[in-house]
This record gives C-alpha cells, structure tokens and sequence, in this order.
C-alpha cells in the first residue's frame, strides 16, 4: 500500500507544510493511528515530530473542538 | 574495536563539528515593522558572529495562530492569536547554537522559538496537499434530468377526465 509521503517522493517532513501534516490529524486535532496512515514506521515518527514542532509554534492546534 | 568506539563518542561530542540546524520563530504582534527587522538583524548577526553559515531563511510574516499564546509583556500576561512567524536554516557548531538560544530565551519579543538539527536540502514538500473540492467557479456542473421531459401544453379536459378514471377505476 502506497501513502502519500511515497506517493509525493517526500523524504523529510517540514513542521511548515501546514497543509500537508493536516493530512494526519483527525477532526480532533490528534494524531492519525499508522493503521490509518498508512506510513513506514520510520515516515510515521517523521511526521509525529512535526506535528508537535508545528502545535509548539501554534501552526498546528493542539485539540480542536 | 574499544579505541574506535571512543573515537566516535569523542567526535559526536566535539563542538567544533558544523551542522546543519533550523531555528523557528515566533514575535509578538505587537512589535512594529521596523523592530521586527532589528529583532531579526539580532539572530542573524548573532548566527555570523558564531561562525555559521545561512542556508535558507524565511522572512517573518503574520499568522494566524492556532491557539492563543500567551505572552509576557511587561509585568502583564497577554494572549495573543496572531504572530509573525519566520525561520533560519543555518551551519553552526554546537556551542554556536547553545548561544543562539540563550540570546532567544533573554529576548522578551519572541514569543516562542524551536531550534533542531535537520538536513541542507529544501524539506519543504513540492505536492499540492488535495483538498476536498477541487471544484472551479468558472466550472460548469451539467446536471441531467433524472427522467424524461414530459409534454407540455395544454391538456384537453376529456384526456384529464379519462385519466382520473383510470386511477379511480383501479
């Protein structure tokens, strides 16, 4: 199964493409389980850090209601 | 075997070693158009006077935050949810870095900053992220009627009277 990181020839996860990492949070604000991802265990860890660079600078929400 | 495993502890260790790292910024958005410019002149002058070499930059530009911030300002807690945002991908050497962010920290107009180690290359990804309609204004939707035109004009009344009856009949 191909995911979008594979799909897009990404090999580094920016905490800046905003657009991008809201692929992989829910409506809640929470990250997406890799079951539903779909990513390599390694993508996965990539884009968790991210996401929790991205929250830190307020790009991203921490929870969304 | 034991020499070269200390060798390596040895050089992960050694602050002389240039890396490449990326410094995220948040500045009130209090602080005016030409402060920002100084403020930001400060990490560069900062990043040079240490040794480092610029890599990439993005120039801080306001954003809606995600969140409330709060900030000091003065003996005053204030939330924020706008900011500038910028960023500075850089060279250095650990103890370079080390005093960037003790220069971060004493600085009372950054909000927030992030600094990480990362790679030279352009990590920002090339894809347009899909949306959910990917629908143009100036696209037409033809819709189909679901079922045939019916006839129209005027409707004779012994035709009318016949199909009640048929109804009625039934």
């Amino acid at each position: 199964m191909t995911n979008i990181l594979t799909q897009n020839d990404i090999r580094h996860v920016d905490y800046k493409d905003v657009d991008l990492l809201k692929q992989f949070i829910n409506p809640h604000g929470r990250l997406l389980s890799r079951k539903r991802t779909g990513l390599t265990a390694k993508q996965q860890r990539a884009v968790e850090a991210a996401v929790k660079r991205a929250r830190f600078m307020g790009l991203l929400p921490y929870i969304q209601k | 075997m034991a020499e070269e495993a200390v060798k390596e502890m040895e050089t992960d260790t050694d602050t002389g070693i240039a890396r490449i790292y990326e410094i995220g910024y948040t500045i009130m958005p209090t602080v005016k158009g030409e402060d920002l410019e100084t403020i930001v002149g400060g990490i560069r002058s900062e990043i040079g006077k240490a040794g480092g070499d610029f890599i990439a930059e993005g120039s801080p530009s306001i954003i809606r935050l995600a969140y409330p911030m709060s900030a000091e300002e003065g003996d005053k807690h204030l939330e924020h949810d706008r900011a500038y945002f910028g960023w500075i991908k850089f060279e250095a050497d650990v103890a370079a870095v080390r005093m960037l962010e003790e220069m971060l920290k004493k600085n009372a107009s950054i909000m927030r900053f992030i600094v990480f180690r990362t790679v030279r290359e352009d990590t920002r990804a090339k894809m347009k992220a899909p949306t959910l309609r990917e629908v143009k204004r100036t696209d037409t939707i033809q819709v189909r009627p679901r079922r045939a035109e019916e006839q129209a004009g005027p409707v004779s009344e012994e035709k009318l009277e016949r199909a009640i009856q048929d109804i009625t009949a039934e």
